[in-house]
């Protein structure tokens, strides 16, 4: 057993164990988008961010990937992990609205507004589906491409894979494109129920019996265009 | 080669080779590293070889073909042993001499360095500034080993220290050495090398262990791991034995870009030849020590320098970082423990060996010991690289070595440590160079690269082209790393396109601490210091980018449009007014240039004309358009009346004041009238014009010229009231109080000459210029007789002079200035005509004591100086000459080394408190001019000191349009709109021929003999044949701005061609 502090309480936890692992135990909340359980932890998505050390020598780090260490003093709502998740959720928001995902964790971190220019982009690169055809799959039909902006995912030079089965593996562990928020077609769309905020574009014909959490609303400035 | 078979046998080799030189044969060293291979350095090795068998000179002289030597920018270069003798710049047609020259034993004196100082030729190449500050124990061995044979490198102590440490046999004892030399990682973040290999030692349990050279250099601009390894291969292999013996590492591996083909190809040499000779490989030199080391060609992906990205790559996988723990000490290369030491600190480490740990401790500064090589590029007269001890500070860098800004511009601040490094402004240019004050400064030494920056850099636009880089460079696989790069790329691109607000500055300050912080690797985690640093220390050319819409660098091109139209105090758009004048219209052109600027013919003149300075033809090598002289044409050929300023039609209520009637107070009046309002300009003189009227000379500036442009100013809304000035008739609060003024405008100008601070200085004869100027332009006294002597360079100095010569009863004139003739602040044209006239000019001279009999000045005690040091501002400072005084007798003494505002007058206690800076000027808001005391401006000279007029006059527009706001009730401070050209005015075809052969024609002057005794004016305008001629030489970078571009020319072949010469075969 490893014993080590998570927000003042002091814990022991198995050999091994990710911080975030036994956070979770414990049962402090640490939101994720590229975790899961049963494959590897990558560390893609920064949102589950804990601030580990004491004093003046703190720093922040993925609990999804740090391993439990003796006397390690973890902190994981502390403000400077706050600010951090909320900016990472504001950047999500920026580049993928049309999550409903990323739209409840974003209104549950109280993140109402973007402020950067608007993207409608699906894929966060959080890489489940690359890890889930390759681990779980045991496939590895699909993995990522190019660097920086041109990162993306998908089969080597776009070409069909033999490997693929169409397991539909991917899509399932995909926190971004699946449960999206259809606003284009509001008889489709899937209202997210967070009712803690004043929605936007209530009144706004044809979107009235829809809630979303942004201002500016998606939906509304998509309609401007 | 014959293998060595041990230890003894290596030194018996190294001797013989001592014996076998051939002592007193001279060495002719060509440097050809990428840098010389690419400026032609091959072509002096086949030159220099043609010349040694033509002549059979084999047995004569030795040829010894090396890496760069550092001095990239003198390329390709020769350099003689044993006499140290520098030849720079060479074409193959120099070889032939400098081979005879060589045989004679001489020197070939005019293919030498020159200083450009002086113009003195320099031998030796320690002699040369660049080389004399450095400490060069790395880069001085590529000077004497040629990359491709190692008995040239066993020669010059190669591979000795190896053996050395062979001979103890004890590994801890080189971790000892190298834990006490306290070398530091080179690669910048500085970790003690001697620690990390102890770690690697301590690994026992694993049979394979990995010692990897990282050569990934990606940062832009730096370039001196390639050096070293091109120039000097073996002391990385030799530094990595060392390591691995240490360790215990059995295998290495050099991780090197694919970019640095040559570097490579030396590599592979270096290697083959090191396993031949059996210092590499299985059992090295039969002791029981074995390493083998491969290379590995990167792809070209800057993360890869990161350590678990590099080896990802190595081991063949995407090269994306991972976190740690594991460190590669634990889990590294395929699982086994691994340590990852740069190109730089290898080379260190032979050098270790063979001076001794506490010997090398020495070098630099505690904590900090050794040498650091950076490449000194950018805005700096030399680049290179530069090998210097750590602890030396930036300012020693780029001003001793680096030869300081080129040009007229100053060096802004310096980006240490590449695309993760930070911005050093010149202001802390004595901060030293080491690990740690770099870190505090909010920049890294990074792996060493220093880019120089001067004052046409954009710090926005620097940040930007960062961010652009490293957005390309994430690998993507953190989300604030590849979504916070883009986006703060994004904000930057919106800062520096005018769509940028304040709000912009906080998110991008949010999101950069936000991606510092949740990042995993290196890159992430420093990719915010561009951003970072530039706000902290430039934040005003953020504001100055997003309120003004004004990139003061004239980079960024949204902002700048046309750069003569940006560089403008006043925005005249001088790209308007030129191509009006080429197509002969000169009305239009009156008209362009009377919108912005009440003063046409005045600044046609006396205007400094930045435009000028930064006119794009100037920048790209030709000359500059002659704007002033365009300027000078047009307003003496129109008649002013064509143009009609647009007025309110509405008359206001509000009086306003405006205190002197100088360039600033004029305009500002003539502004407010035009709104509407009625001002009262009140003047301390007889006349309005102020220092146009008093101090400027009539032969550069008829007072005709300037009375008739006044009093067109003056208008049935402006009284002007004389002989009443502020501080003796009224007070300021007198004018708001009770006068009814709801506004006032303080513009009296630098009235008061500063003194020189010696005994004596009231004495008879020694007299302020301004009160010498005025004096004959008033009352047309003339005060000056004899010898006069004039202290100081800037234009008050030469108009002084150039004034007392044209007075009865002088003699000569001199003018003592203390520093070189480069550094007078004063313009060059004006230089130039004193000097035409018989003004002699006495250089780096600094008056110590003014003689004086019976209370009259009789002569001036002055030292001679000589150029020290650079001082902050980039100039190189006057050093007094021990016992070099002199004497000048003299019979006027004119002191004109600067202007101060008469504080007095505006005390605060008179004037119900208005601020005071410590120089004596009015503290006002820059953007607003406003005061402290609501309703109070200020503008010109009383806030900036003595300046230009063209400053006064863009202060006194600023004003009426703040004073406007401020009776309207509006916010001061508003966002600008970005002034982009925006009139179309149809190009005048020019071939380009014809362009190329237009040269620049200046305004002609009256013959000497004719004016330096007379006050006529000395310009004449131009004809106008040489106006249209002018003109057309304007490259019209409006033209990008106000048309489209044409679409692009389709430069394929017509289908139908291709199908008809099918059919015809």
């Amino acid at each position: 057993m490893i014993n080590l502090t998570i927000n003042g309480l002091d814990v022991s936890v198995e050999n091994g164990s990710t911080v975030l692992e036994a956070a979770k135990f414990l049962g402090f909340p640490i939101p994720t988008l590229c975790d899961m359980e049963g494959l590897t932890p990558y560390g893609a998505c920064r949102l589950c961010v804990v601030e580990i050390g004491e004093g003046t020598r703190t720093k922040l780090v993925t609990s999804c990937t740090y391993k439990a260490e003796e006397g390690l003093f973890v902190r994981t709502a502390s403000r400077r992990v706050v600010r951090a998740r909320k900016m990472i959720l504001e950047l999500l928001l920026a580049s993928s609205p049309q999550s409903k995902i990323i739209q409840d964790l974003a209104s549950e971190h109280h993140v109402q507004q973007q402020r950067f220019r608007q993207e409608h982009e699906d894929c966060i690169l959080c890489g489940l589906c690359v890890r889930m055809c390759k681990e779980q799959m045991v496939a590895g039909a699909i993995g990522f491409r190019g660097r920086g902006q041109e990162r993306s995912i998908g089969t080597p030079f776009d070409m069909k894979s033999e490997e693929c089965r169409l397991c539909g593996g991917c899509i399932y562990v995909c926190p971004a494109c699946t449960l999206r928020c259809t606003f284009t077609e509001p008889d489709k769309a899937i209202c997210g129920g967070c009712a803690n905020l004043a929605p936007p574009c209530v009144e706004k014909d044809p979107f009235e019996d829809m809630m979303c959490y942004m201002s500016p609303c998606v939906a509304c400035e998509i309609k401007k265009d | 080669m014959r293998r060595l078979t041990s230890i003894d046998e290596f030194y018996g080799l190294q001797g013989r080779l001592k014996d076998d030189r051939s002592e007193g044969i001279p060495t002719l060293i060509i440097t050809a590293g990428t840098c010389g291979q690419a400026s032609g350095a091959n072509d002096l090795i086949r030159a220099a070889k043609r010349e040694m068998l033509n002549r059979n000179l084999s047995d004569k002289i030795n040829l010894r073909i090396t890496g760069c030597h550092g001095f990239c920018e003198l390329e390709p270069s020769i350099l003689i042993e044993p006499h140290d003798t520098f030849y720079p710049k060479l074409s193959p047609k120099d070889v032939p001499r400098i081979i005879d020259a060589l045989l004679s034993d001489e020197v070939v004196e005019d293919l030498l360095w020159k200083a450009p100082e002086s113009g003195e030729p320099v031998q030796k190449q320690q002699d040369i500034p660049f080389f004399q500050e450095q400490v060069r124990t790395i880069l001085s061995g590529s000077e004497k080993v040629d990359p491709i044979r190692i008995y040239n490198y066993i020669l010059s102590g190669g591979y000795a220290s190896l053996a050395k440490v062979l001979e103890i046999g004890k590994p801890e004892h080189v971790i000892e050495e190298i834990k006490t030399s306290g070398l530091r990682g080179r690669g910048g973040a500085g970790f003690p090398t001697g620690v990390k290999w102890e770690l690697l030692a301590a690994r026992k349990n694993s049979s394979k262990k990995y010692l990897i050279c990282n050569a990934d250099e990606g940062d832009p601009g730096a370039y001196m791991d390639r050096s070293v390894l091109e120039g000097n291969p073996h002391s990385i292999i030799e530094g990595m034995l060392i390591g691995a013996y240490a360790t215990g590492a059995t295998n290495g591996v050099v991780y090197v870009r694919g970019e640095y083909p040559l570097a490579i190809k030396h590599l592979v040499i270096a290697l083959r030849q090191a396993k031949e000779l059996g210092v590499l490989g299985d059992k090295v030199l039969e002791t029981d020590f074995s390493f083998d080391i491969e290379i590995v060609k990167g792809a070209g992906a800057f993360v890869c320098g990161e350590e678990t990205a590099l080896i990802h790559s190595v081991e063949g996988k995407m090269g994306e970082p991972r976190q740690r723990p594991p460190f590669p000490i634990e889990r590294g290369l395929w699982g086994c423990p691994t340590a990852i030491n740069n190109v730089e600190t290898l080379s260190n480490i032979a050098h270790i060996i063979r001076l001794g740990a506490a010997e090398y401790a020495k070098i630099g500064v505690p904590g900090n010991s050794g040498t650091k090589i950076f490449s000194l590029v950018g805005k700096v007269k030399n680049t290179g690289l530069v090998e210097v001890p750590m602890g030396i500070t930036i300012g020693e860098v780029v001003y001793d070595i680096g030869g300081g800004a080129i040009g007229n511009e100053s060096i802004k601040a310096v980006q240490t440590g590449g695309p993760s490094g930070g911005c050093i402004p010149a202001s802390m240019f004595d901060l030293p160079i080491d690990y740690d004050s770099l870190a505090k400064a909010g920049s890294i030494m990074g792996s060493g690269g220093m880019i120089v920056v001067d004052g046409k850099t954009c710090m926005v636009d620097l940040a930007k082209y960062y961010m652009n880089f490293l957005k390309d460079e994430s690998c993507g696989k953190c989300y604030t790393c590849r979504k916070g790069t883009q986006r703060m790329y994004e904000i930057l691109e919106d800062i520096t396109m005018g769509n940028g607000t304040l709000e912009h500055i906080d998110l991008l300050e949010e999101l950069a601490h936000v991606v510092a912080d949740t990042t995993m690797c290196g890159l992430g985690q420093t990719a915010s210091n561009p951003v970072l640093s530039t706000l902290k220390y430039f934040r005003d050319e953020y504001i100055e980018h997003i309120i003004e819409k004004k990139c003061r660098a004239g980079v960024c091109k949204d902002l700048v449009g046309a750069p003569c139209q940006s560089a403008c105090p006043i925005g005249t758009e001088a790209w308007r007014y030129v191509a009006h004048i080429s197509r002969g219209e000169y009305e239009d052109a009156y008209r362009a240039i009377r919108e912005e600027n009440p003063f046409p013919s005045v600044c046609a003149r006396v205007c400094d004309h930045v435009c000028e300075s930064k006119c794009r033809l100037g920048q790209s090598g030709d000359d500059p358009v002659a704007i002033r002289a365009l300027k000078r044409f047009v307003a003496d050929n129109v008649d002013p009346a064509i143009y009609n300023p647009f007025r309110a039609k509405d008359k206001k209520d509000e009086k306003i004041a405006v205190v002197g009637a100088g360039p600033g107070g004029l305009t500002a009046a003539h502004y407010l009238s035009l709104k509407g309002y009625s001002v009262t300009v009140f003047e301390s003189d007889a006349k309005p014009g102020g220092m146009l009227h008093s101090c400027i000379p009539a032969y550069r500036l008829p007072s005709e010229v300037l009375d008739k442009e006044i009093d067109s100013l003056l208008d049935e809304n402006i009284t002007l009231v004389c002989n009443k000035s502020l501080g003796t008739d009224f007070t300021v609060n007198q004018l708001l109080d009770n006068d009814g003024y709801k506004a006032v405008f303080i513009a009296v100008g630098a009235q008061k000459g500063r003194k020189l601070q010696l005994e004596n200085e009231d004495a008879d004869g020694v007299l302020p210029s301004i009160e010498f100027l005025k004096a004959f332009n008033q009352e047309g006294k003339q005060l000056a007789k004899g010898h006069v002597g004039v202290v100081g360079g800037g234009n008050s100095a030469v108009d002084a002079a150039r004034n007392a010569l044209r007075q009865d009863g002088v003699d000569k004139v001199t003018i003592l200035y203390r520093r070189t003739r480069g550094e007078m602040p004063a313009f060059e044209e004006e230089i130039e005509a004193a000097i035409q006239e018989g003004i002699d000019i006495k250089l780096l001279t600094t008056p110590v004591k003014v003689n004086v009999q019976d209370g009259r000045l009789t002569s001036l005690e002055c030292v001679q100086n000589k150029v020290g040091k650079m001082d902050d501002s980039g100039r190189r400072r006057p050093v007094e000459i021990p016992n070099s005084n002199f004497t000048i007798d003299l019979d006027t003494l004119i002191v004109a080394i600067s202007e101060q505002p008469d504080v007095n007058s505006i005390s605060p206690d008179a004037e119900g408190g208005l601020e005071i800076t410590k120089w004596n000027t009015i503290q006002v808001d820059e953007n607003t001019l406003s005061s402290n005391r609501s309703g109070v401006f200020a503008g010109g000279d009383v806030v900036t000191g003595p300046n230009t007029v063209i400053a006064a006059i863009a202060a006194g527009k600023r004003v009426a349009n703040m004073i406007d706001r401020y009776i309207l009730g509006e916010e001061l401070r508003q966002v600008e709109k970005p002034r982009l050209p925006n009139k179309y005015i149809e190009p005048c075809s020019v071939t380009e021929e014809e362009m190329s052969a237009l040269e620049r024609i200046d305004l002609p002057r009256v013959p000497v003999n004719r004016r330096s005794k007379s006050f006529i004016e000395v310009e004449r305008a131009m004809s106008e044949a040489d106006a249209e001629h002018e003109a057309l030489r304007c490259l019209r970078c409006d033209l990008e701005f106000t048309k489209k571009m044409p679409v692009e020319i389709n430069i394929q072949q017509p289908e139908a061609s291709v199908t008809a010469g099918i059919q015809n075969d």
